[in-house]
């Protein structure tokens, strides 16, 4: 995938190596009079590489969880590391940077912009970097050609279904071959065989090219797909990962394992 | 990111049309009444303070006796005297085109009128002919005429035809649009309906503005008892008071400018804020890929600028059709409708505008947007 094939940059694989470490982090919400915890002293690390599934009910903090790590929020107190930054101490313009650099975001309803086709949305990220058009035309279409869409660059959002749209937002996340991917219930809004298309894919992208995935979703089916899978309940990691796709993860909770 | 405003701009094709037009229909009355304010305004600067102009006190639809003429020009301090009347007529036809005001005039018109520009070579050769008229340079341009032309003007008005020969081309510098007339002789007028012996007005050169008030008061008095009283203004008097009609005039066309322009930029700053806030998600999921939030402003307010900068565009054009055929037609009835046109200044002033407008309906949007919670932002999804 030339410069654009995702592992071969800053998300590459490297065994051990900490992509997530997050010490103590509690986000709090004013909701009127009222503090709400959404987060509550959680403790976390993914090494890179890593395909991590997140679950939990509803207002367990899940998403709250991938916001603070997409650096699109900020927490209350403690600690959270992504690639070794620091990411709670960036200014606004450095965070924004920072996030183009390092975060994939693939969100539940894929959240291409309309007016733009396949080729375009793809190519949004890369308009923030100094490459010719040559250039971005070389990773938009490597982007779309991992994700199997080289045939529908021009489409538009609308012209595709719900499963290549999601692939197309997938693109959207890996063009930059940032560091980590998130993914805020993926295949939340498709139907089985789409879903089990882009799941196919995340795997793909995380075995083959190595990516860090970070995957909340509410679809057990899903998670067996991770290689690691976490639990979060009232803010708490509360049953850290169990072993999924065969591979080897540690049997205890992180958060008990740090204790 | 341009891509991105343009594409925005045409997402909702029916909306942004309406917009656009809304912004050009106002830039367009905008425009217009710039051009006839101008008109309007430019009435009163030939004027000189030595010239003094006397007509029935009734109204201007009213003339006055041939003889006061001479009485007039008896007058202490008045150095010459020019009967003017307007004649109408037709030319050729009634198309705007050759709609142009025609007076019939004493001998002494540029004696009177000092502005007036024309060399003695013209002067001396419409002197000399009785059925030969000036015609302002602009006018004689605009007509393709050369001296030697003969023009016939019917008449409606007045019964009758004038045959007239092109003897002498007069500029009015400064004054451009006073080109857009002619002058014949009045005596010849006189002759053709029979010596009704009767003048639409009487201009007066002062030999200083200092006696203008007393040949005023002189003037008015000396046909207080006649059957048809005499009003004599002076050229800063008929001014001023044209100017204090135009305070009026001023304040109304500004108002109605005004009315027009916030009610525009109510319309256009609405239609902006409900754009924005249709893409609360989409400037969320920009901002994730790292956007700056200067970049969504200027994503808000280039469309903005769009809207007001493309209604100005199409107003000012449709507004400077529109004062150049509103000039053409109104030109035979006053000259100085031959100044109803769009300047550089009222085009610049008009765009500028749009562009204000664009800017206006949009910083509030842009603002907010750039501002939002990029959480809050995501979270309105689905």
């Amino acid at each position: 995938m030339s410069d654009a094939t995702p592992g071969s940059g800053a998300g590459a694989a490297a065994g051990g190596e900490l992509a997530v470490e997050i010490h103590d982090l509690t986000k709090s919400y004013k909701r009127d009079r009222f503090d709400i915890k959404v987060l509550d002293g959680l403790s976390l690390a993914v090494r890179s590489g890593e395909f991590v599934a997140l679950m939990g009910p509803s207002g367990s903090g899940k998403s709250t969880l991938l916001n603070l790590l997409a650096g699109v929020d900020r927490p209350t107190s403690g600690e959270l590391r992504v690639a070794g930054q620091r990411v709670g101490g960036l200014s606004d313009r450095r965070l924004a940077e920072w996030r183009h650099r390092h975060i994939g975001f693939i969100f539940q309803f894929y959240n291409l912009i309309p007016v733009l086709t396949a080729y375009e949305n793809v190519e949004l990220p890369l308009t923030l970097e100094r490459l010719s058009k040559a250039q971005r035309r070389v990773k938009v279409e490597t982007a779309l050609g991992v994700v199997g869409l080289g045939d529908r660059m021009r489409h538009y959002p609308r012209q595709l279904s719900g499963g290549q749209e999601q692939r197309v937002a997938i693109a959207r996340a890996i063009v930059t071959d940032p560091t980590l991917l998130l993914a805020d219930e993926p295949t939340g809004d498709l139907d089985a065989t789409s879903a089990a298309e882009v799941l196919d894919l995340l795997v793909q992208l995380n075995q083959e090219f190595g990516k860090t995935i970070l995957m909340v979703t509410h679809d057990p089916r899903a998670a067996e797909r991770a290689s690691r899978l976490l639990h979060l309940e009232k803010g708490k990691l509360v049953e850290s990962e169990q072993e999924a796709l065969g591979e080897t993860a540690p049997s205890q909770p992180v958060g008990a394992r740090e204790a | 990111m341009r891509k991105l405003i343009w594409r925005n701009l045409l997402r909702n094709k029916v909306r942004t049309l309406l917009t656009v037009l809304s912004v050009a229909i106002a830039l367009f009355l905008l425009t217009l009444l710039g051009g006839v304010y101008r008109a309007l305004t430019a009435v009163g600067s030939e004027n000189s303070a030595e010239l003094l102009v006397a007509r029935n006190a009734i109204s201007l639809t009213f003339q006055l006796p041939e003889a006061y003429g001479q009485r007039l020009r008896s007058i202490e301090g008045v150095e010459e005297i020019v009967g003017t009347t307007w004649f109408q007529g037709v030319y050729k036809d009634t198309r705007p085109e050759n709609m142009f005001p025609r007076f019939a005039a004493d001998e002494t018109l540029f004696e009177v009128y000092q502005e007036i520009e024309i060399s003695d070579e013209h002067l001396q050769a419409w002197l000399a002919e009785r059925d030969a008229f000036v015609a302002g340079r602009a006018l004689a341009e605009k007509q393709g005429w050369e001296i030697g032309d003969r023009i016939q003007i019917q008449g409606d008005i007045y019964p009758v035809n004038l045959d007239l020969v092109l003897r002498g081309l007069f500029e009015w510098p400064g004054e451009e649009f006073q080109e857009n007339l002619i002058y014949f002789h009045r005596r010849y007028l006189e002759e053709a309906t029979g010596n009704p012996g009767i003048v639409g007005t009487y201009w007066m050169r002062l030999s200083s503005e200092d006696v203008a008030p007393q040949v005023i008061q002189t003037s008015e008095a000396m046909f207080e008892n006649s059957a048809a009283q005499v009003r004599t203004e002076t050229g800063e008097a008929f001014a001023a008071s044209f100017t204090e009609m135009l305070g009026n005039v001023q304040f109304l066309f500004g108002a109605i400018g005004l009315g027009i322009v916030i009610s525009i930029l109510f319309i256009t700053a609405n239609t902006m804020a409900m754009a924005a806030r249709e893409r609360t998600t989409e400037t969320a999921v920009l901002r994730t890929l790292g956007f700056q939030r200067p970049a969504v402003l200027g994503m808000v307010l280039g469309e903005a600028l769009l809207v007001g900068g493309l209604g100005a565009l199409l107003g000012v054009l449709g507004g400077s059709l529109a004062l150049q055929g509103l000039g053409e037609a109104m030109q035979q009835f006053a000259p100085t409708f031959a100044a109803v046109r769009a300047t550089p200044g009222i085009l610049a002033g008009a765009l500028g505008l749009g562009l204000v407008i664009g800017f206006a309906s949009g910083i509030i949007p842009a603002v907010a947007q750039a501002r939002a919670s990029i959480v809050d932002g995501l979270r309105s999804v689905g």
